[in-house]
Parts: C-alpha cells; sequence; structure tokens
C-alpha cells in the first residue's frame, strides 16, 4: 500500500479533505510504480502539481520510482514554494526544471 | 535643513547625534553613488563603525536606508533596510522590512539615516522627521509600555496613518536585549512589521532613541531618471508576479501567507521540531497557512484573504489571526513565527501561537529568536514542550524585564548557556531559522557562510541559470559552494533595490521579470545595469560584510553549524549534517 498525503487543491481526491488535518489516500501498490503512475492513478492532472513532490519525504518529480509503503507527499502547483534546487536529484539539469519543472525525462537516477 | 531651501530636489543623509541630541543633513558623498537599501546600510557600517566597538557602546551606530525604487510606484518595493552591529554576532547585521515608513524617507529625499552617539541621561528621545527637518522630544511618555498602546498613539498624534510611519523599539530594545527587534508600521498604523533580526532593537535602544516618526506630507515624488525606462521595467516586473502561482492574487502567499510552508518542510523532515530533535511535528497541519485561513473562514463566516504589509505590495502575504468572537488577535503569523512557536516548541494550537506572536509585537522581540529561545529553555528544563501556557507566562518575564526575562531576552545562546543545553541551534549567536541544516543541505551551507549569524534570507533565492552561472549546478554536489556564493550575491542586491525577497519566486521563474527589476533600477538611477551588474552588486555588498566581519575577528571556524548537528542524526531521514569544512571555506575564499 502506497500512503499518499495531499494538501491545497489537491485535498478533494482525499476523504477527508480538512485542511487542519491529514488528507491521505493509501492506494495499492504496483510493481514499478512512479510518482507519475501513482498519480494518474488518484485520477489527478499534472499540470495541478508542482514541483514540490516527496517520497518518504526525499524532493521527486514524475518519473521518481516509489516502493511499497512509501509516502507519498504532493503540493499543488500553487504551493511550491520550496526552491527546487535545495532538493535538486543528483544529475538534474536546470532545464528539466523549468517553470512547470515536471521533465519526466529528467532524474538520472 | 529645509530640504526645500535650494530650490533643488537633492539626496541627503540624516546624521543623529545622540550624545547632544544635533541632527543634521548633509550630502550624500559621491562615493555612495547609486548605492541605497542593503548596499548603503552596509556601506555605512564597513566604513564608520569600528568593527571590533561594542554594539551597544557609543562608537557603535546604526544605519537606515530605502531602496534604490523604494518610494515610486515600483511593485512590493517599500523595504527598509536597517543596518549595524549585531549584539548577538558580534559581527555586521542587516534587517529589512516591509512599511510605509522607508518609502516616506524616499519621498523627503533621505537616503539614509545614521544613529550615532550615545546619551549618558538614560533618557529616551522621539525623533520627529518631516519636510521641515528633525527634531527631538521627550519619549518619556511612550517607554515601558506594550508598543500596541504606544505606536497608534504617536501615529495620531504627529498626523495619523495617512501621513505618518513610525519605527520604534519595545521595552526589549529599551532594556537593550539581544532579542529586540525593530518595529515598523503596517498600512493600518499597526505596529507590526518587523527588521527582527540580529538585535538591532537593542542598538537603538543604547542610543536612547525610542522612536522615529516619519511625515511626508508636502513631499515630492521619487525622481526616476529614465521613466520610460522605469515603466518599462516595473510593468514586467508586475505583470511576472500578477502571473505566478505563488505570488498572483488568491496564489500561495496571498491565501496562505507564507506559513504554507509548514507543510512542504514537514513533508520534507525538514521541519524542527521541538528544538531540532526532530524533522517532523504530528501537529503541522494544525498550525499551517491551510489551517489559518480555514479557521479564519470559520471564526469570521468568510475567506479573508491576506494584505499588503506595505504600500505598493501587490503580492499581499500578511495574514491576521482571528479569535473565536472574530476579533482580530494578531498580525502577522509568517512561517517563520508559526514554525518557531509551534512545531519548535512542540505546541500546536494557533491560539496559543498567535499570543506569542502579539507578545513579542508587544515587547519589540524576534519571534525567531525568543521561539528558538523557548525551545532551549525547555530542553533546559524551565518549561514542558507543548505547555503553551507557560510559555506565554515566560515572555510576560521578558516583557516585565524580570532576571530571568532578561536572560530569555537576550536570546538562543545565553539561555542555553545559563541552562548548561548543549543542543543550542545557532550560527555566530544567532539562533536557526526554519528550515533544519540536516534535511535541506542547501539552507545549511548559507546558515554556515552568511555574514549575518543563521539566516533564512541571506541566501533563499535565485536560478543559477538567471545569473548566467554554470547550469549544472547540485546543492549537493561538489559545486554547491558556487551556489551558496551566488545565491547571496543575488540576494545582497534585491535587498539593495528596496523590493521585497518574496519577488524572487516570480522572477527566477519569469526571466523578464528579473530584467525588469534591473530596468526599474536604471530607469531611477540613470544607470545601464544589466543583468551582470547584479552579480557584482551583490559580490560588493558581501565583500563589504565579510571584510567587516573578519576585522571585528571573524575566521572560519565561525563558519560552522553547532556540533550536535554532525552527531545526532535527525528523523525521519536519520541524516546528519555531513558537508565538509573545506568545503564551507571554499564559499566566499575567493572574495
Amino acid at each position: 500500500m502506497l500512503h499518499v498525503h495531499l494538501y491545497g487543491k489537491l485535498r478533494r481526491f482525499a476523504a477527508d479533505t480538512d485542511p487542519r488535518s491529514e488528507s491521505i489516500v493509501d492506494v495499492a501498490y504496483c510493481p514499478g510504480d512512479t510518482v507519475g503512475s501513482v498519480v494518474a492513478r488518484l485520477g489527478i492532472a499534472v499540470e495541478e502539481l508542482g514541483t514540490n513532490l516527496f517520497v518518504d519525504g526525499r524532493y521527486a518529480d514524475l518519473s521518481s520510482p516509489v516502493e511499497d509503503e512509501a509516502r507519498l507527499g504532493l503540493f499543488p502547483d500553487d504551493m511550491q514554494l520550496l526552491y527546487k534546487w535545495y532538493f535538486r536529484p543528483k544529475g538534474l539539469s536546470p532545464k528539466g526544471l523549468g517553470p512547470k519543472g515536471l521533465s519526466p525525462k529528467a532524474a538520472d537516477r | 535643513m529645509d530640504p526645500g531651501e535650494t530650490g533643488v530636489w537633492m539626496e541627503r543623509i540624516l546624521r543623529v547625534n545622540m550624545a547632544d541630541r544635533t541632527a543634521r543633513f548633509e550630502p550624500v558623498p559621491s562615493s555612495y553613488q547609486n548605492r541605497a537599501g542593503r548596499w548603503l546600510t552596509s556601506s555605512i557600517v564597513h566604513d564608520e563603525v569600528p568593527a571590533t566597538c561594542h554594539p551597544l557602546g557609543p562608537n557603535s551606530k546604526i544605519v537606515f536606508s530605502p531602496g534604490i525604487v523604494t518610494g515610486t510606484p515600483a511593485p512590493t518595493s517599500s523595504r527598509i533596510s536597517v543596518g549595524g552591529k549585531s549584539p548577538l554576532t558580534g559581527g555586521i547585521k542587516e534587517a529589512n522590512a516591509g512599511t510605509g515608513w522607508g518609502r516616506r524617507l524616499a519621498r523627503l529625499g533621505i537616503r539614509a539615516v545614521v544613529v550615532e552617539g550615545q546619551p549618558n541621561d538614560g533618557q529616551f528621545w522621539l525623533l520627529k522627521v518631516d519636510a521641515k527637518g528633525a527634531t527631538f522630544e521627550s519619549a518619556a511618555a511612550w517607554t515601558g509600555k506594550k508598543l500596541s498602546h504606544v505606536v497608534p498613539a504617536i501615529v495620531e498624534r504627529f498626523g495619523g496613518k495617512d501621513r505618518v510611519d513610525v519605527c520604534s523599539i519595545g521595552v526589549a530594545g529599551e532594556q537593550r536585549m539581544g532579542a529586540a527587534g525593530i518595529c515598523f508600521t503596517d498600512r493600518e498604523g499597526r505596529p507590526t512589521r518587523y527588521a527582527g533580526r540580529g538585535g538591532l532593537g537593542a542598538v537603538l535602544g543604547s542610543k536612547g532613541l525610542k522612536a522615529i516618526v516619519v511625515n511626508d506630507s508636502g513631499a515630492a515624488d521619487v525622481p526616476i531618471a529614465d521613466k520610460a525606462l522605469f515603466d518599462v521595467g516595473r510593468k514586467k516586473l508586475a505583470a511576472a508576479l500578477g502571473e505566478h502561482a505563488i505570488t498572483k492574487p488568491k496564489g500561495a502567499l496571498n491565501t496562505y501567507g507564507t506559513a504554507v510552508l509548514v507543510n512542504i518542510l514537514n513533508e520534507a523532515g525538514g521541519l524542527p521540531t521541538r528544538n531540532f530533535r526532530e524533522g517532523r511535528f504530528e501537529g503541522a497541519t494544525r498550525i499551517a497557512g491551510e489551517a489559518i485561513f480555514a479557521g479564519n473562514k470559520e471564526r469570521l463566516g468568510r475567506e479573508l484573504y491576506n494584505h499588503p504589509c506595505s504600500p505598493g505590495c501587490i503580492i499581499a502575504c500578511s495574514n491576521t489571526w482571528h479569535r473565536p468572537d472574530g476579533s482580530e488577535h494578531t498580525s502577522c503569523i509568517e512561517y517563520e513565527s508559526d514554525w518557531a512557536f509551534g512545531a519548535d516548541c512542540g505546541i500546536s494550537n494557533l491560539d496559543q501561537i498567535a499570543e506569542l506572536n502579539l507578545l513579542c509585537n508587544e515587547y519589540g522581540l524576534d519571534t525567531i529568536e525568543i521561539g528558538g529561545t523557548l525551545a532551549v529553555a525547555a530542553e533546559g528544563g524551565l518549561w514542558t514542550f507543548g505547555d503553551g501556557r507557560r510559555a506565554i507566562e515566560l515572555v510576560h518575564e521578558i516583557g516585565k524585564a524580570t532576571p530571568l526575562g532578561r536572560i530569555l531576552g537576550n536570546g538562543a545562546v545565553i539561555t542555553g548557556r545559563v541552562l548548561g543545553v548543549v543542543r543550542v541551534p545557532h550560527v555566530k549567536g544567532q539562533s536557526m531559522p526554519a528550515y533544519e541544516p540536516r534535511a535541506v543541505k542547501g539552507i545549511g551551507m548559507t546558515y554556515a557562510v552568511s555574514t549575518m549569524g543563521a539566516d533564512h534570507t541571506s541566501g533563499y533565492t535565485i536560478a543559477p541559470e538567471i545569473l548566467g552561472v554554470s547550469g549544472k549546478l547540485d546543492p549537493l554536489d561538489a559545486k554547491k559552494t558556487e551556489l551558496a556564493r551566488n545565491f547571496q550575491y543575488a540576494t545582497g542586491f534585491i535587498d539593495t533595490t528596496g523590493h521585497c525577497l518574496f519577488i524572487a519566486f516570480a522572477i527566477l521563474d519569469i526571466g523578464s521579470g528579473f530584467e525588469g527589476v534591473v530596468e526599474e533600477c536604471s530607469g531611477v538611477l540613470g544607470t545601464k545595469w544589466t543583468m551582470n551588474d547584479v552579480a557584482r552588486i551583490g559580490k560588493e555588498v558581501l565583500d563589504l560584510e565579510l571584510d567587516f566581519n573578519r576585522k571585528a575577528g571573524f575566521t572560519a571556524v565561525d563558519d560552522r553549524l553547532p556540533e550536535f548537528m554532525s552527531r545526532e542524526p535527525l528523523p525521519p531521514h536519520n541524516t546528519v549534517w555531513d558537508v565538509a569544512d573545506g568545503e564551507i571555506d571554499k564559499v566566499f575564499a575567493k572574495t
């Protein structure tokens, strides 16, 4: 099982949408899952996401792999206050972190 | 001196000597041409303050300067820079705030106010600055009181909030406490906006200067050398701020305020919790920006978006928190304050956090230093993490200037020493802000090398690609030194323009916005600056500050994070601070 913590306007995809509590969706894990595949399964449009995506507290992007029992943290595009260059995954070029910050082939892991 | 007596608008420096209570206007020296904001305050501190002087002694000075475009129609540009020698760090200090105060100074043609000398009678004075000049009167009636009981009355007395802004210190500054900030009025004349860090309020207190009132009635508009260029730049910046998801109306900052970061840092495992013991706080969602928005909506029966802290700001990120009956409790609960009293103290009750924030505004205290100090005090057994009622009592001790209050009011390092606490998160004597360096190593680098001590704003921003630096930088690889350096240069430039640092959210994603800032500056000054000048000016600012600190006795060993961070793994990542000393020392090695 994957545990997806949603914030801001993404909370609507969880049962508990109260912004003062945890809006968590548990999603069945599928081998080979990435952040992008989990996001797609939840029905979240990638345009709603920003660059502040986390897997087990580590900065991630859509191509980042996830493992069973992972905690995903997803913030929408209007909440991406934490600068991407603090957390840039190794080898990720600035070009891949352009305005949308969502280059699926950018990660070099 | 009447600025209009020559018939020519010219910029001047107002020099205030508190030893004999004189105030005189001087021309701006040619060597300071085009300098303003942090560039000018750091220049004057570097050139005039003996680096080894006691920060609260007669040779110390404190300097105020509005930014290059402050006072013009440039959006989000009403920052006032305050510089001096910090009683917390013993090094140079620049803190800035958003307020109409600097805007009025700029409109009066006052490029800087330099306060020097020291009275020996223990009296406090109020300085009134207007188009006729600068005059003193006794501040005896205004001292020893909460700022909300004093500042609105001063505003009314000297012309009302449409004509007047006030800079003042609270009880903490009067008592020369190291955690004392300098308070400025917001658009409503409330004492809520702070140049908070580094104890500059104590420096002003040591001068016997309680308040500086600026009334710009009758002042002319700030002259703009190339209006067409300025307008091009201003519009580019306004477009970027209006378009970007973070800075646009009803965007993240306008809706949730800076406290939107609580959930983000918590998710990243980098929200320092209970005196930097952990990187996640179980109460984070109850205190975050989203909770503030939801709580206000519940109590007011409507959505409340944030307001501009200062005239001309189009980001409008300053929040207010309301009591259950709908009355206003405090403004503004910034991310750093929310974290300092919340996660760092283990408190998840927003009403208690709001009260602690309010008390800091009342007593004239830096919320970051006080939150960090309370956390150290809990570590030392003075109270229990999470006991908000006791935390509030302790801040009242500071306001009453009891012996315990004086210890707490002098910050985390002093308090840690008194209580025998080893885990004291600070750099150079200034307590650490709301980003855990063991989880966010880029900011740890900034804390280590900042000329200001642990300071999140000194290298918070800027895309390396915008600065034309190599496009392959990674804060976690060997080239992070270059990144840390250029972040600080860019910040030095933004602090010089008078713009709020938060414009960086938009201009680092929308390059035309950054061009606009440079064009605005050239438009005002009549220069032909390009992006290359951004790094040049930023470097000059940092070089001045580094030189001051070297003369004050700082060496490489001062550029270190606390030892416990290299030893204690931080949950949830269970990482330690492992950046080699040699890497840190490279950041400014060639400057």
